[in-house]
């Protein structure tokens, strides 16, 4: 690793010991930090209510999953967490399906108006969210699709394809040209070399584009805030925002926490398996 | 060659989704900020550029606005400053690089809705991790601490924002520290250069895309800020934590009672698109000019 304190000839064997000492308490100071206060909120899902404001440091005495279930079904994220899971999942699925041919065609084919209606796409990453959250109601409210699932859906499809296309088109643009050409050669159409030269090809992309829209889609709350009125309608996020509502009054701390568990587990699970791949994806476009 | 009616058919469904459902709401914004309009299905009433002027006189509009920009400036600062500072310290040659980037980023993996219920409980004056922590160190006077009273609330929420997006650019900062060749630092150290000298002279040159490409993601971010000081004041966030995004949604959605004035909300919406490509375009000139310099 080209470290940038890498070491000078001239710095003392102790003041490289007092350096490595400064930089490991400082780093595990701010990890520390992260990881107790999120391991501390599961924990505390496990007390009893009078526990939580009593207990200060000490661990839960037993484990009270009844807190889950009160989540689960008063908190009635049980209903929630499919209509994220399935919201999400088309929503992501789509997405994919309608930016990778446009991907594949804005870096791989020549037409005018090329680098414009690349911009233009990239642009969206750059427009303020709320900016939208009138318009997009009133566009919504127009199709008589306010207040339901699919409507979000289509909007989650729409605020994804500035970073799904930006990403894909430059995955596409890394991948060897020599492939088409043979393939072309071999008499195949520009709609097979799409589908079964450079699609397989783009696989990886592909799934980190997936997999980060899942998580970005699975914790949205800010347009589904706006878009879905009805109680049924509401997916986790905006289930365990009003469950942190109501804990003012009720003060029901574990119950609110088992919420917080039940929500971010998931993504923490996915992210634990495919954190250097999400990572790479995320810096893919900022590090050229 | 790929030929027309594939470039058409492959472009058309994408275009379709994005143009009606972002671009153009996004166009819309502009159009329905020039009227005075009291609910969606009520009739709209054109009044020029009257909702501009109510803006200019709007004493909250400037609060949001002025809340926006500490976030954007004094959250910037310490948010660049830590992520670049930590990208140093982790990449000294200290064991689990990997691990702490893992740990770094987390946060941005997290519901924000899930984050402002920990920083609820890391708050808490009664309960809170924060006081149970001093108090339990014999700080018996910071642990009576009101942590989000008027005054603090606004430096609370940020303290919880600056921590979440460290991490965010600490990896994009790290991926373009990882670029520098090697042997850029041996040959620098072999001349008998200091850390500073190699720090100033190599890292920050040969960073210095990623770093503006940076500051642009966080201008971007920073202008559109609604989720976090959404969710962490609650049903009735304090005027101490109205960003623009919060303001807008205020005007047009309500707190408990709907207002649903729309016209007014949109014209916050225009101002915070014009804001974010002004910042952009001004980061890129003083950028560019900087860059020269090496």
């Amino acid at each position: 690793m080209a470290g940038i304190s890498q070491t000078a000839p001239r710095r003392s064997p102790l003041m490289r010991l007092g350096g490595r000492i400064l930089a490991y308490s400082l780093v595990w100071a701010w990890a520390a930090f992260t990881i107790a206060s999120m391991v501390w909120v599961v924990l505390s899902a496990f007390k009893s209510k009078r526990e939580v404001l009593r207990s200060g440091f000490r661990l839960p005495s037993e484990a009270n999953w009844e807190n889950f279930g009160t989540a689960w079904t008063v908190g009635k994220l049980g209903a929630y967490f499919p209509n994220s899971l399935i919201l999400v999942t088309v929503s992501v699925v789509i997405v994919l399906v309608v930016s990778a041919p446009a991907a594949y065609v804005l870096s791989r084919a020549k037409f005018r108006g090329r680098e414009t209606l690349t911009n233009v796409f990239v642009l969206g990453m750059a427009i303020p969210i709320p900016m939208l959250f009138i318009p997009v109601f009133s566009v919504l409210a127009w199709l008589r699709l306010n207040d339901s699932l699919t409507g979000v859906s289509l909007v989650f499809v729409a605020i994804s394809i500035p970073f799904t296309v930006y990403l894909l088109t430059g995955f596409f643009s890394s991948l060897p040209k020599e492939l088409e050409s043979a393939a072309i050669l071999d008499g195949c159409t520009d709609f097979q070399v799409f589908r079964y030269v450079m699609l397989p090809m783009a696989g990886p992309g592909l799934a980190t584009a997936g997999i980060l829209n899942f998580i970005w889609l699975w914790n949205e709350y800010q347009l589904s805030l706006v878009l879905l009125n009805s109680p049924d309608n509401r997916t986790l996020p905006l289930g365990l925002y009003a469950l942190q509502n109501a804990m003012q009054y009720t003060n029901n701390w574990p119950g609110l926490f088992a919420g917080v568990t039940i929500i971010i587990v998931p993504t923490i699970i996915v992210y634990a398996i495919l954190s250097e791949r999400m990572i790479s994806g995320m810096t893919m476009g900022a590090v050229k | 060659m790929i030929r027309g009616r594939m470039i058409a058919g492959f472009l058309t469904p994408a275009i379709l989704v994005y143009g009606f459902f972002f671009l153009l709401p996004t166009l819309f914004t502009f159009y329905y900020s020039l009227f005075d309009w009291s609910g969606f299905g009520e009739e709209k009433t054109f009044v020029g550029l009257q909702n501009y002027v109510r803006l200019w006189n709007d004493y909250v509009f400037w609060l949001s606005l002025w809340n926006t920009v500490m976030i954007l400036l004094v959250g910037g600062v310490f948010i660049m400053g830590l992520a670049f500072l930590y990208t140093i310290l982790i990449n000294s040659g200290i064991w689990g690089k990997k691990f702490f980037r893992f740990i770094f980023f987390l946060p941005n993996i997290v519901s924000v809705v899930a984050l402002s219920a920990m920083w609820a409980y890391i708050y808490n004056p009664r309960i809170g991790l924060l006081n149970t922590a001093f108090a339990s160190v014999g700080l018996e006077g910071l642990s009576k601490t009101l942590w989000t009273s008027p005054d603090n609330i606004f430096w609370a929420m940020l303290a919880a924002l600056i921590w979440v997006f460290t991490g965010f650019f600490l990896i994009l900062i790290m991926a373009g520290v990882d670029k520098i060749p090697a042997d850029m630092y041996e040959a620098a150290d072999l001349a008998g250069a200091s850390l500073w000298q190699k720090f100033r002279l190599i890292t920050v040159p040969m960073t210095w895309d990623v770093l503006t490409i940076s500051f642009v993601i966080w201008v971007i971010n920073a202008i559109k800020m609604f989720e976090f000081p959404f969710a962490f004041g609650l049903l009735q966030v304090p005027q101490q934590l109205y960003t623009l995004g919060i303001y807008l949604y205020v005007m047009g959605f309500g707190k408990r009672e709907p207002i649903y004035q729309l016209g007014y909300a949109t014209a916050i919406g225009v101002v915070m698109l014009v804001l974010a490509f002004v910042m952009i375009v001004v980061i890129r000139r003083l950028m560019r000019t900087d860059s020269l310099e090496f």
